[in-house]
């Protein structure tokens, strides 16, 4: 490249597509002609520590370096490594020929920091427009470089030409000109257009000139160093530029971060979804990786395409071997025509929709998607530096053998609470309890791992069905949760206890007590009880009263199902209830906006005094029903409700209800408080209502006696009213009516059964348009 | 010459024979045997480019790689089997392709309910038969049989509209690559470069299946309609004055504009949805192909052209738009009625002539 002697000439520097099978085996053997005394990487420096443990037996990629930083807000770097990722081959053989392997680029403190600040110029200015455009620009060239050489897109010209090129030497030279020249028409624009991702590209190169420089201080020969970047740097690490300055790498910006391995999966690494350096078809290339080690690139084809036949078999579509053979014959014969010695994936897929789906890709689409990303996941053997949060949560899939569903493919999980007599030992006995509060703690430090699925049988609060799917956007929330706690647990618990801190009301807080007892944790739960003592002395909201009530009692009521010890809670749901038993008449002056909201407070109540009433004072509650029943300056609608309730435990007797129902109908009561007390009476029992004729009787001279406009008025509450009612109920309703007023049964329903004529249907209609708005 | 002149429809290897000769006498690429043109030389006449200094027009716009998937089929000396909406080009590219690979796209069988098993492979001309026994001169040979001969492509149109059995007589002829004339006692084996292009509708599912053993001898290319408004108007423009300098008709070729509205009236009742996405419609019940717009097109010109002031006017392409639109009365004439109403009208002033002429017709 350039004579000038300067202090990284002379190294051997091998330029890679990364995640390129060809790339690795070409490096591969580059490696074992040069015998290199040391080799270098693309990759944060700080990393090097690993580099000997992802090479450990056992390690099975996909496997990522994450980077992330110490405080809040968490920022996360990610370097993906699969089997066949050059730098990963280049580390195994490192490994095997005992010879040091270290990265070089910029430290991952440095990288995070500029990271952020580059964003944080670029959100504010037009910049990202201007980078849109540039980049759009510069793709548009690779597609352009494609259509030249007469493929469909970059990725097959790519395949075409560089994958499928067999001698080694020459691989090297083609990827290295080739990025040479493509980086020589874009890089003045570049600067003009992106010039903080050029700045930064500069001073990463700056930076892995250094740390070339260095390596050659120390004395090793540079021939016998082997550098492995990304193609595109490597005209930017030769000669004739200077490395970075032992000061300016000091004056680089830092965030203090820590780092980690974590298994990594095919599915993230396919170009569908984020994180930049992807390929899209990871499984594919892997195939290409195997065929190559074994020698043999021209297996690709007939493998690939059998396992896509064998997936359709799989699923129940029978292809015969015949038309895997016609498949491979039209590949070979496409790849022909683009003058390739073997078909890309492209040519393969195209054959596999022409002779495996009849022509219709939806019928292979699946198979396809099987075959070129796959479910693959990789592995990490205990022991490998793992943040202490990782390790727990391996362990605990261990102990709980929930191994088998760490997997890219979603899976449910049924799980009974209730003690297995069948096994012997308590631990046994208990291991699905055991996984629930594992899962349920996953669930509070939203690990996306774990989510719970709705149970089928209603109550029955011994069953939980969840679904499990393993990503690598779990595994990073995991690493993520280090900040919380050091193991699931104790993060869980740290979660609680910051949420307490942060709960304003006795709601928030009796869902935390609720969260700590399904996370199986007794400490929090006894925090989060103490903090809703606290909060229940201000409490004077009904609705959350009730609500929190709600919480409360399930988990007095269930509490044993999970083995934890809920009677304390039994003298806090007391004061609670007395608390809104005495709130309640003061409560039911409102409007009839918050009526509706009063009212599910009022029942809440009420289940709630009789699911307890050996702990709860229900005498007073009732007495507090009555007081607000026969009242007539609190909200009808409850009044009504009141009733109802009473009506619903037997409390009241015939006389007393025929007077209260002539009292709160009777003529001169105006419609909104006559309707609106009939509705909250609704609520309830309806069949309790129907078996009393009386009230019918009662209600329909009531709205006799009201004028036109009273009437209308009425109408508001009466629709609201009968809406809830089943059209069973309404039918004896009518029924009813149709009796008192002297029409029998089988008329009434013929009547009912008829089809509205034109001139009732009118009137409907024009009930419809009336404007309730004003009242 | 002046015979070829009169030819109502030349075949594909006439029409473009100059393209064809030049192609021919450019071509540098490897020719498999039986082949007149080497595989890359057969895409480029089929999607166009340049040989040496001739234009070469393209026939098939838009999906070049269903193209090279249907020459790399006919490369392994596979089958292959074009399916498509009505009016997607089937029988056009089975034509084209056959005219470049082979230089004779005549030999076709066309598929119907009546065509039997003696079409496929042989028949007698009885006379001689009875007069001298089976003997070569009174046989008489199917397209089929005479492309195995020559080692060229024949051509099956609407395989699917075949009775089962007939279609089953290829099954034999596809895998032993021969046919066999017991009367005579001799097997007919098939010359290389044989095969069989067919075409088969999607509107015919399920009249007569095709045998899961007959379709596993075909490769199967689904030709799409065209994918975008731009692909299709081109296509329809390019179609219409070629069709149209052919039938020697008097009326100038529609302005970009005419074609463009009837492509996007087409693509919209086609897809059920209005071209920017934002409006569903309803669908008529017969298929309105890319095939049918250039028809309608040529028809409209014939009608300016004979009764009209020679130029394309509103009126003729409204008769035309209603003839292709409403092709079942009950049902697709509240369709076409809904399209004017909701969409026509609501477009502006480019639109306002058409709608009215539509109206006018429809009223």
């Amino acid at each position: 490249m350039s004579t000038a002697a300067a202090a990284t000439s002379g190294v051997q520097l091998f330029g890679v597509r990364h995640l390129s099978p060809t790339g690795a085996i070409h490096l591969r053997t580059f490696l074992d002609i040069v015998q290199p005394q040391l080799v270098l990487v693309e990759g944060p420096s700080d990393a090097t520590d690993l580099i000997s443990q992802m090479t450990l037996s056992g390690v099975k990629p996909p496997i990522a370096i994450l980077a992330y930083t110490e405080q809040l807000p968490i920022q996360t770097v990610v370097f993906p490594l699969a089997e066949y990722s050059p730098e990963y081959q280049a580390f195994v053989w490192a490994a095997k020929h005992g010879v040091e392997a270290r990265f070089i680029d910029l430290p991952s403190p440095v990288s995070i920091s500029l990271r952020a600040s580059r964003r944080a110029i670029q959100d504010h200015n037009e910049a990202g427009d201007a980078a849109q455009q540039h980049y759009h620009h510069i793709n548009e060239r690779y597609e352009r470089v494609a259509e030249l050489a007469g493929e469909p897109d970059y990725e097959a010209y790519w395949e075409r030409c560089f994958e499928h090129m067999d001698e080694p030497g020459a691989y090297r030279q083609a990827i290295h000109a080739f990025s040479r020249e493509m980086r020589e028409l874009s890089e003045s624009e570049e600067r003009l257009h992106t010039p903080y991702e050029a700045a930064h590209n500069d001073i990463r190169e700056a930076y892995m000139r250094m740390s070339i420089a260095k390596a050659l201080e120390e004395g090793i020969a540079a021939e016998k160093i082997v550098v492995v970047t990304g193609a595109y740097h490597v005209s930017a690490l030769g000669a004739d530029m200077a490395p970075m300055s032992d000061k300016e790498a000091a004056s680089l910006p830092s965030i203090g971060t820590k780092l980690t391995l974590m298994p990594y999966s095919y599915y993230k690494l396919s170009s569908h979804s984020g994180y930049g350096a992807g390929n899209p078809a990871p499984a594919y290339f892997e195939l290409a990786w195997r065929c190559l080690q074994s020698g043999d690139r021209g297996k690709l084809s007939s493998l690939y395409l059998a396992s896509i036949a064998g997936q359709m078999r799989d699923s129940g579509t029978y292809r015969s071997a015949a038309s895997v053979i016609e498949a491979v014959r039209l590949a070979d014969a496409l790849a022909s025509m683009h003058g390739g010695q073997q078909p890309i994936l492209k040519d393969l897929r195209d054959a596999a929709v022409t002779c495996l789906g009849d022509g219709e890709l939806s019928v292979v689409a699946d198979a396809l998607v099987r075959t070129d990303i796959g479910t693959a996941i990789g592995a990490l053997p205990e022991g490998v530096s793992q943040t202490p949060i990782q390790d727990d949560l391996n362990r605990n899939l261990k102990m709980l053998k929930l191994e088998k569903y760490k997997t890219t493919v979603t899976t449910d999980l049924a799980l009974d609470l209730r003690e297995n007599r069948r096994v012997k030992s308590e631990e046994a006995a208990f291991l699905d309890l055991r996984r629930s509060f594992f899962l349920e703690r996953l669930q509070l430090l939203q690990i996306s791992f774990a989510k719970k699925g709705s149970v089928r049988q209603d109550g029955a609060t011994w069953a939980e069905n969840w679904v499990l799917r393993w990503t690598p956007e779990a595994e990073i929330e995991i690493v993520e949760s280090i900040m919380k706690g050091e193991t699931i647990e104790l993060a869980a618990s740290f979660c609680i206890k910051e949420s307490l801190e942060k709960s304003a009301n006795i709601v928030e807080a009796a869902a935390l007590v609720k969260a700590a007892w399904q996370c199986g944790l007794p400490t929090s739960m006894e925090d989060a009880r103490r903090t809703l003592q606290q909060l229940a002395v201000e409490a004077g909201d009904y609705s959350q009263i009730s609500a929190a009530l709600r919480e409360l009692s399930i988990l007095v009521q269930f509490g044993d199902v999970r083995k934890m010890d809920t009677a304390v809670l039994i003298p806090l749901l007391q004061q609670l209830f007395l608390r809104g038993t005495l709130l309640l008449v003061d409560s039911a002056v409102c409007s009839d906006d918050a009526a509706t909201s009063m009212a599910a407070a009022i029942i809440d109540m009420h289940t709630v005094s009789q699911q307890h009433y050996d702990l709860v004072d229900d005498e007073r509650w009732q007495q507090q029903l009555e007081q607000l029943a026969y009242r007539d300056d609190r909200n009808a609608k409850l009044s009504g409700l009141a009733f109802a309730l009473l009506l619903e435990r037997n409390k009241i007797e015939n006389e007393r209800l025929a007077g209260e129902v002539s009292r709160r109908l009777s003529p001169g009561i105006p419609a909104d408080i006559g309707a609106g007390w009939f509705e909250g009476l609704s609520l309830r029992n309806r069949y309790v209502l129907l078996s009393r004729r009386q009230l019918w009787e009662q209600l329909d001279l009531y709205l006799q006696s009201l004028d036109e406009e009273q009437f209308r008025r009425s109408l508001v509450f009466l629709r609201r009213a009968f809406a809830s009612f089943e059209a069973r109920e309404k039918n004896a309703i009518a029924e009813l009516l149709g009796e008192l007023w002297g029409l029998g049964v089988d008329e009434v329903a013929d009547v009912l059964q008829r089809e509205l004529s034109t001139e009732e249907q009118q009137k409907l209609d024009e009930l419809n348009e009336f404007d309730f708005g004003d009242l | 010459m002046d015979q070829k002149q009169n030819i109502l429809r030349q075949p594909a290897e006439l029409l473009y024979a100059h393209e064809l000769s030049a192609l021919k006498a450019s071509d540098k690429g490897e020719r498999p045997e039986g082949w007149q043109l080497s595989p890359r030389a057969v895409l480029t006449f089929i999607t166009g480019g340049r040989a040496g200094d001739v234009d070469i027009t393209p026939k098939y716009i838009g999906h070049t790689r269903l193209v090279e998937i249907a020459i790399a089929t006919l490369l392994t000396d596979r089958a292959l089997l074009l399916i498509g909406e009505p009016g997607t080009a089937k029988s056009w590219l089975s034509e084209n392709l056959t005219a470049a690979i082979h230089g004779d796209s005549s030999k076709v069988i066309q598929g119907t309910a009546g065509t039997t098993e003696e079409q496929v492979r042989y028949s007698w001309n009885y006379a001689m038969l009875l007069a001298n026994g089976p003997s070569e001169e009174a046989l008489v040979k199917s397209p089929i049989y005479r492309a195995m001969e020559t080692g060229g492509i024949s051509r099956f149109e609407e395989i699917s509209r075949c009775a089962s059995e007939v279609q089953d007589a290829l099954i034999s002829i596809l895998s032993e690559k021969t046919i066999s004339v017991p009367e005579l006692g001799k097997d007919m084996p098939a010359a290389r470069g044989f095969s069989i292009i067919a075409t088969a509708n999607t509107r015919d599912r399920g009249v007569n299946d095709m045998s899961a053993a007959l379709k596993r001898r075909f490769n199967i290319v689904v030709l799409p309609a065209p994918s975008d408004l731009e692909t299709e108007v081109t296509i329809v423009r390019k179609r219409v004055s070629e069709i149209a300098a052919n039938y020697r008709l008097g009326s100038a070729v529609p302005e970009e504009e005419a074609v463009r509205k009837v492509v996007t009236i087409f693509r919209e009742l086609r897809s059920g949805m209005t071209v920017d996405g934002k409006e569903k419609l309803k669908q008529p019940s017969g298929a309105i192909s890319t095939a049918e717009a250039i028809s309608l097109l040529i028809n409209s010109m014939a009608l300016a052209s004979s009764f009209g002031d020679g130029q394309v006017a509103e009126e003729d392409l409204a008769a035309g738009l209603l003839g292709a639109v409403v092709k079942d009365e009950a049902k697709d004439d509240t369709v076409w009625k809904e399209y004017l109403e909701n969409v026509m009208k609501k477009r502006g002033a480019d639109w306002r002539g058409l709608y009215r002429a539509c109206r006018e017709l429809n009223s």
